[in-house]
């Protein structure tokens, strides 16, 4: 009877996304519909979207494990992630982004920029850094939800692969911008209650109250395990040692990386341009900033808490219960909640994978069939009918790359590849958009040379930092090792450490401040730009 | 404060609660506020519309 309950929860949730899809697939009509919804979405869809979209399942299930492992310093990316990620970036970054995209008729990041600039080098460079990147990171994602729905059906990697991938492709390919945007809300809506549900449970389970159960867990600060606590570790409620490795990795990769990375993100970029007016942003800001405290803020405090439930229990910590971090959550879950949950959270996971991976899908199109191919071939480019038809392929064949590495990788290979892709694709974010982005929308000084300059800096440091500095990335590639007989080029000190983009993108800024003021025009004509 | 001592801690917490309030608060100071240039672009497009009707 429980599993027919199941079964019956995961049907509605297919039909659902199905039907959504279909709406979006019905209210499409033509390029700027499939592109950015028409610029016209309602903007509690657009804010749940965009939610959605920034928390994938890997924020949700990976982080959720560092939190467990490391504490609740990782509450710093969530402050981040709501601060950063939502406020500046709808109100700092999302009103001039709507406004010069309306007036330079945007439908995508790299045309954003590529208009703004007046240039055809800077958008076709822009896309194929976003079409040559993403399907690592997509492929991640994928796997990610592969994962989740092993575990709800019971069926092997590769049947799973198919069944995610064709459901995914299904809406995106068919409603476009509005399909995603559409299954996004439901998506955000089943995360939100199911995280709401998840921190009650907890409570409940535990018989303590916030602060109480807070205290108890800063009480067993002691059972740290030692290789923790001699990288800087110091109990769940408090921060790492200043300065020690478990900090640097905490304040450079985590929360800087990911916090300051999602600027630039063009997935999510690209969600400012589907609304008419900044009202609709402003609107926009509370339903992400309560959606992203409820989703990250729960799911970082429930992995910490984790430690306190299995040392009450079972006499000891979260990570001595399971062989990986990943595994922390779901297995938390299992122990503490009933099992209709498990089933529920289960869709949850699932629901941030799709809604992650949907848009990826979406954003990569938008880049090899609008901004590549719509660059390209001036024939097509004001035929909207067909451009959708080209950027419909366009899903068609990300989809399939990503599913081919996905395969290709299957299900026991640990590669390192596909963390370095997804570290890659957020240090290219930062450093190579974000300088760019950034001064489209604020600096009337800039010059594309200036822009341009700045996006091969920030892609050529990110990769050599990543090839050659920081430990992580250049020990699983070997290239360093190869060359010099070293994993990394600077093995004393902290450098190893610290995630590239604290280097990689004050270079990119720094070059295209330099560069653009080498290369003012003499005539002025140039930097006449569209400012908000 | 909630029960964490380490201050660095329970400061994120405090500003999290914050900018949740700050930004409920600035959604309903903004819930009807137009940009004046967004205005003047409406002002501007009336006439035409009329024209056309």
């Amino acid at each position: 009877m429980e599993n027919f309950w199941m079964y019956l929860i995961v049907v509605i949730y297919f039909l659902s996304i199905a039907f959504l899809g279909y709406l979006g697939y019905r209210k499409t009509n033509g390029t700027k519909d499939y592109l950015i919804g028409g610029g016209q979405m309602n903007p509690i869809i657009m804010s749940l979207s965009y939610g959605a979209t920034f928390i994938s399942a890997s924020a949700i299930v990976g982080f959720g494990g560092v939190a467990a492992t490391f504490g609740l310093g990782i509450q710093w990316l969530m402050f981040l992630n709501m601060f950063v990620g939502v406020v500046i970036a709808f109100i700092i970054f999302g009103r001039p982004t709507r406004k010069i995209g309306a007036k330079l008729k945007s439908n995508s990041f790299a045309q954003f920029l590529g208009s703004y600039y007046r240039s055809r080098r800077i958008r076709i460079f822009s896309a194929a850094i976003i079409f040559i990147c993403m399907p690592m990171y997509a492929a991640a994602v994928l796997r990610g939800g592969v994962f989740c729905m092993q575990e709800v059906f019971g069926i092997n990697f590769n049947l799973s692969l198919l069944i995610f991938t064709i459901i995914v492709a299904s809406y995106v390919m068919a409603g476009g911008m509005k399909g995603v945007m559409y299954t996004d809300a439901l998506q955000a809506v089943i995360m939100f209650i199911c995280m709401g549900i998840l921190v009650f449970g907890v409570y409940k389970k535990l018989g303590m109250g916030f602060s109480e159960a807070n205290e108890a867990l800063g009480s067993i600060a002691d059972k740290v395990p030692e290789k923790l606590a001699k990288i800087g570790h110091q109990g769940w409620t408090s921060m790492p040692v200043f300065g020690s490795q478990q900090w640097c990795t905490l304040i450079t990769s985590m929360i800087m990386g990911v916090g300051i990375g999602c600027l630039a993100q063009p997935q999510l970029v690209v969600r400012f341009m589907t609304v008419d007016s900044t009202q609709k942003l402003n609107r926009g800001v509370a339903i992400g900033c309560i959606f992203l405290i409820i989703t990250v803020g729960i799911i970082y405090h429930v992995g910490a808490i984790s430690n306190l439930f299995f040392y009450n229990t079972e006499g000891k910590i979260a990570g001595e219960m399971v062989d990986a971090s990943d595994k922390i959550i779901p297995f938390f879950i299992g122990k503490i909640m009933p099992t209709w949950f498990v089933t529920i959270f289960m869709l949850c996971i699932l629901s941030a994978s799709m809604s992650t991976l949907s848009a990826q899908f979406h954003t990569m199109a938008a880049a090899a069939g609008n901004d590549i191919y719509g660059t390209l071939n001036r024939k097509d480019r004001n035929n909207s009918n067909k451009m959708t038809t080209v950027i419909r392929l366009a899903v068609l064949i990300s989809i399939l790359i990503s599913f081919v590495i996905c395969f290709v990788l299957g299900e026991s290979n640990d590669s390192p590849i596909i963390a370095i892709s997804t570290s890659l694709f957020m240090g290219i974010c930062a450093s190579a958009f974000l300088p760019s982005y950034f001064c489209a929308l604020y600096w009337k000084k800039v010059t594309k040379r200036g822009a341009y300059a700045s996006m091969w800096v920030g892609v050529i440091s990110t990769i050599l930092l990543l090839i050659f500095i920081h430990a992580k990335e250049a020990t699983a590639l070997g290239i360093c090792n190869t060359l010099f007989g070293t994993d990394v080029l600077i093995t004393d000190g902290l450098m190893k450490f610290i995630d590239p983009i604290m280097f990689a993108f004050p270079l990119s800024s720094i070059t295209i401040v330099v560069v653009s003021l080498l290369t003012q025009p003499k005539n002025k004509i140039e930097n006449v730009y569209p400012h908000a | 404060m909630f029960g964490i001592s380490d201050p660095s801690i329970w400061i994120v917490y405090l500003l999290s609660i914050l900018c949740v309030i700050g930004s409920v608060i600035f959604g309903i100071i903004t819930w009807n506020k137009t940009d004046e240039d967004e205005n003047n672009t409406n002002k501007q497009e009336d006439p035409n519309k009329k024209i056309k009707e």
